[in-house]
C-alpha cells in the first residue's frame, strides 16, 4: 500500500504510485476478506476442514510459518547490517525502520498460522510459561519473542539520535536473525527418525532462503511502497540498494540451488532410505510444486529477470521468488510426511486422516490469505507509523 | 560505506559483544538443564502400591490359560511401588490370525473418535501363488525406553513413566503435532474433533427416532477413562485437540485388568507383563524364543517384542 502522505514527485516510482495503490488495494480487501472467512471456518468447524491428518500432520500453515519466519529474519539481518555498515541506501534512519517494519510484519502472521495448526490454540502460552529446551519449538518460540521485543525496541531507538544502545542491539537482533532462520531447518533436522529432513544442509537452505526472501522482501517493499526521495543523492543511494538487494537475491537463490542439488542428487545416485521421498517430490505427486513453483517461478523466471535492467522486473522477480521459496518449503514439509516406516500401515485402519498424502483445502489458502492481508496491514500501519513518529521527532528537533 | 572504525564507537562493541554472549550463555545454560535427568513426575513408592484381589480366590492350575497366568502376574506386579514395575508386550505373530478384534476392543475401550487408532494390525503378504504367506502384525505405541517423541514435546507434556509406559497429559498438550513427526512407527494419532456419528440422519428412515440432523448422538460424549480420569470431549474439550496413543489401558491396570487388547487376542498372540519379575510369561517368552523390535535401528529401544 502507498504511503498516501507522499507526493508522487517524492517517489522514484511516482508515475505508478496511483496505480500501486489502488492494485495492492484491491488486492488486500481480496485477501482480508477470503481470510476472514478461512478463519472464521477454522473458528467453527475446528481442524474438520482442514487437508492434514495423523500421517501427514503439518500442511499449508506451517509452511506459510517458516516463510514468514525466512522473511523476517532476512530483511532484519539486511537492514541492521546494511545500517551498522553504512551501506547507500541503508544508512538511513528511515531505511532501517522499513527492515524492521518488514520483520515483524512478516513474524505476527507466521504466529497466528501456528497457532491457527494447533489443536489447543488456547493453550499456546504454555509454550513460554512450561517450556522444555529439549524440542526446537520452545526454543525457537523463546528466541521469536526475544527477537520481537528486539525489533521493537530497536526501531523505538532509531528515531533518538546517537543512542549508543541502537547498535548493539541491532547486532544482537541480527545475530538472533541468523539462528531462527537456520534453527527452522533445525527444526526438521531434530527429527531423528525422519531421514528425508535429518540432514544439516536443511539448516543453510533455511539460512540461504531467509536471506533472499528478506532481500526480496524488502525489494518488493521499497517497488511498491517507496521511500522519501528529495534529493539526487537520494535517489542514487536508492538505485545502489536496490541493486544491492538484487545481487542478495541472486547468490541466495544460487547458494539455495547448490545445497539443494546437493543433497538431492545424492538420493538420486545412490538409492537410500529417503529416495523415495526425494522422488516423490521430484517425479511423483509433488513434481509440479518442485519443477513449476519452485524452480521454474521461483529460481529461473527471477534469475532471468533480474538479469534486465528494468526495476519493475525485479519487483515482479522479487514477488516470484517469495512465492517460489513458499512452495520450496512445502518441498521440504510435505514430502518428509508421505512415508511411513511400518509397511501397510495406512491400509491397516482405514480413515481419511490416516493416509500417507495431502492437499491443502480451501479453507487452508484462505487461511493463508489471512495471514498474507495481516501481514500487509501490518507493514502499512508500521510505516505510517513511522512516518509519523520520524516527522514529530524531527519538528522536536 | 564506513569506514572499519566508523562501524562502532568500542562502547558500543563491548555492549554488542555482551548481548551476544549473554544470549550464548543464556541459550546454552536452559538446554543443558532440560538435558539433565529430572525427578519423575508421577508418584512413586507406597503410594503407588495396589493390592488388588482379583483371582485372588482362584487356585494355580497347570498348564492355565495364558490370560489367567499374566492376571496373576499383573496382581503381583502391581503389589510393588510403580517404579518397580516394567511393562513390557510381547506380541507371537504366528500366533496373530488378523481379526483385529484387538484393534476394535482398543477402540471400544478407549472411546476412540474417527481417525484415532491405537492398535492397528498391519497385513503383508510374501510371494507369489501358489506359495504365498500372509503376516500379520499389530502395532501398539512401543513404549520406549528411549523415545523420540518425548523430548520434542515443547510443553512437558508427554513423559516416561516410572513403569516405562510414555504417557501424555491432556491437559497440558497444545496440540502442535510435533511428537507425531517424530515417532517412527506412526503411534501417534491426532484427535481432530471428529465424531462417528455426525451425518448419521443422511440416509435414516423418517420416523421418530430419526437421528438429529448434524447433530451427535448421546453415546459418543460418554466419557472415556484413559489415565484412570473422566475425559469428555464435548466442546472441543482434551482430548479431542490433543496427541493420543496406546498407554497399555494404564486405567485397567490399576483395578487389576490386562490391556483390552490383550484380553481380546483370541490367538493368545498378545502378552503382557512385568519384565522385571524374572518368573513372568514375557520374560520366559522373550528369552526362549526369538525375538526381534521394530526399527531397532533408531535406537528407541523398543519395549514390545515379536516372537517370529
Amino acid at each position: 500500500m502507498t504511503h498516501t502522505t507522499l507526493s508522487a514527485q517524492n517517489l522514484e516510482h511516482g508515475a505508478s504510485a496511483s496505480r500501486w495503490t489502488t492494485v495492492l488495494w484491491i488486492l488486500w480487501i481480496i485477501l482480508i476478506i477470503g481470510g476472514v472467512i478461512g478463519v472464521v471456518q477454522r473458528l467453527m468447524y475446528g481442524h474438520l476442514a482442514a487437508g492434514y491428518g495423523s500421517y501427514v500432520p503439518w500442511g499449508l500453515w506451517i509452511g506459510l510459518y517458516f516463510l514468514g519466519i525466512g522473511i523476517s529474519g532476512g530483511s532484519f539481518i539486511i537492514g541492521a547490517v546494511g545500517f551498522i555498515l553504512g551501506v547507500p541506501g541503508f544508512s538511513k534512519p528511515s531505511e532501517l525502520r522499513m527492515a524492521i517494519v518488514l520483520s515483524i510484519a512478516a513474524m505476527i502472521p507466521a504466529f497466528i498460522g501456528v497457532d491457527l495448526d494447533l489443536g489447543h490454540m488456547e493453550r499456546l502460552y504454555r509454550v513460554l510459561t512450561a517450556p522444555t529446551f529439549t524440542s526446537m519449538i520452545a526454543f525457537n518460540a523463546w528466541m521469536y519473542n526475544i527477537f520481537m521485543i528486539v525489533a521493537v525496541v530497536t526501531w523505538l531507538l532509531s528515531f533518538k539520535n546517537g543512542s549508543v544502545w541502537l547498535k548493539p542491539l541491532l547486532v544482537f537482533g541480527a545475530f538472533l536473525s541468523i539462528l531462527f532462520p537456520s534453527q527452522s531447518g533445525v527444526f526438521f533436522e531434530a527429527v531423528r527418525i525422519n531421514e528425508f529432513w535429518h540432514s544439516p544442509i536443511l539448516s543453510v537452505l533455511f539460512l540461504a532462503s531467509a536471506i533472499s526472501l528478506g532481500a526480496a522482501g524488502l525489494l518488493l517493499a521499497r517497488s511498491v511502497y517507496g521511500l522519501r526521495l528529495a534529493t539526487a543523492s537520494d535517489r542514487n543511494d536508492e538505485y545502489h540498494a536496490v541493486n544491492w538487494l538484487r545481487i542478495i537475491l541472486v547468490l541466495g537463490i544460487l547458494v539455495y540451488v547448490v545445497f539443494e542439488f546437493a543433497e538431492f542428487s545424492i538420493a538420486l545416485w545412490t538409492t537410500g532410505p529417503h529416495s523415495p521421498n526425494v522422488e516423490f517430490l521430484l517425479f511423483g505427486d509433488y513434481w509440479a510444486v518442485f519443477w513449476i513453483l519452485h524452480v521454474l517461478l521461483g529460481i529461473v523466471i527471477p534469475l532471468v529477470l533480474f538479469g534486465t535492467s528494468q526495476k519493475g522486473l525485479w519487483a515482479l522477480a522479487a514477488l516470484l521468488v517469495t512465492v517460489g521459496f513458499a512452495a520450496a518449503r512445502m518441498c521440504i514439509l510435505v514430502p518428509g510426511q508421505i512415508s511411513g516406516q511400518i509397511p501397510g500401515l495406512q491400509q491397516a485402519f482405514q480413515d481419511a486422516r490416516l493416509t500417507y498424502s495431502y492437499h491443502p483445502t480451501s479453507m487452508e489458502y484462505l487461511v493463508g490469505f489471512f495471514m498474507v492481508a495481516v501481514g500487509m496491514a501490518i507493514f502499512y500501519v508500521g510505516m505510517r507509523l513511522s512516518a509519523a513518529l520520524a516527522s514529530r521527532s524531527q519538528q522536536q528537533a | 560505506m564506513k569506514k572499519p572504525h566508523e562501524i562502532m564507537d568500542r562502547r558500543e562493541f563491548l555492549l554488542a559483544g555482551g548481548l551476544v554472549g549473554a544470549g550464548t550463555v543464556a541459550a546454552a545454560a536452559v538446554i543443558v538443564k532440560d538435558r539433565l535427568p529430572e525427578a519423575p513426575q508421577d508418584p512413586t513408592g507406597d503410594s503407588t502400591v495396589r493390592n488388588l484381589t482379583v483371582l485372588k480366590n482362584v487356585k494355580v492350575q497347570e498348564n492355565e490359560d495364558p490370560h489367567v497366568r499374566m492376571q496373576r502376574e499383573l496382581v503381583k506386579a502391581m503389589s510393588k511401588p510403580v517404579e518397580k514395575r516394567h511393562w513390557i508386550m510381547v506380541i507371537d505373530i504366528r500366533k496373530c490370525i488378523g481379526c483385529h478384534a484387538c484393534t476394535i476392543g482398543c477402540v471400544a475401550e478407549n472411546k476412540l473418535p474417527p481417525g484415532v487408532v491405537y492398535r492397528p494390525v498391519t497385513t503383508q503378504e510374501f510371494g507369489e501363488y501358489p506359495n504365498v504367506q500372509i503376516r500379520f502384525l499389530p502395532r501398539p505405541c512401543m513404549q520406549c525406553d528411549n523415545p523420540s517423541c518425548v523430548p520434542v514435546c515443547p510443553v512437558k507434556a508427554t513423559w516416561k513413566r516410572p513403569d516405562g509406559v510414555v504417557v501424555i497429559d491432556y491437559d497440558k498438550c497444545i496440540g502442535c503435532r510435533y511428537c507425531l513427526n517424530n515417532c517412527p512407527y506412526g503411534a501417534r494419532t491426532s484427535d481432530l474433533g471428529r465424531y462417528h456419528t455426525t451425518g448419521e440422519a443422511s440416509g435414516a428412515p423418517a420416523g421418530k427416532d430419526r437421528p438429529v440432523e448434524g447433530a451427535v448422538s448421546q453415546w459418543e460424549h460418554e466419557p472415556n477413562n484413559e489415565y484412570a480420569k473422566r475425559w469428555d470431549r464435548k466442546g472441543h474439550n482434551s482430548p479431542a485437540g490433543n496427541a493420543r496413543k496406546c498407554h497399555f489401558c494404564l486405567h485397567r491396570l490399576e483395578v487389576g485388568q490386562l490391556p483390552m487388547c490383550v484380553t481380546t487376542c483370541i490367538g493368545r498372540a498378545t502378552n503382557f507383563g512385568d519384565s522385571n519379575d524374572p518368573d513372568s510369561l514375557v520374560v520366559q517368552l522373550i528369552t526362549k524364543n526369538n525375538v526381534q523390535t521394530l526399527l531397532p535401528h533408531w535406537r528407541n529401544k523398543p519395549q514390545c517384542y515379536y516372537i517370529v
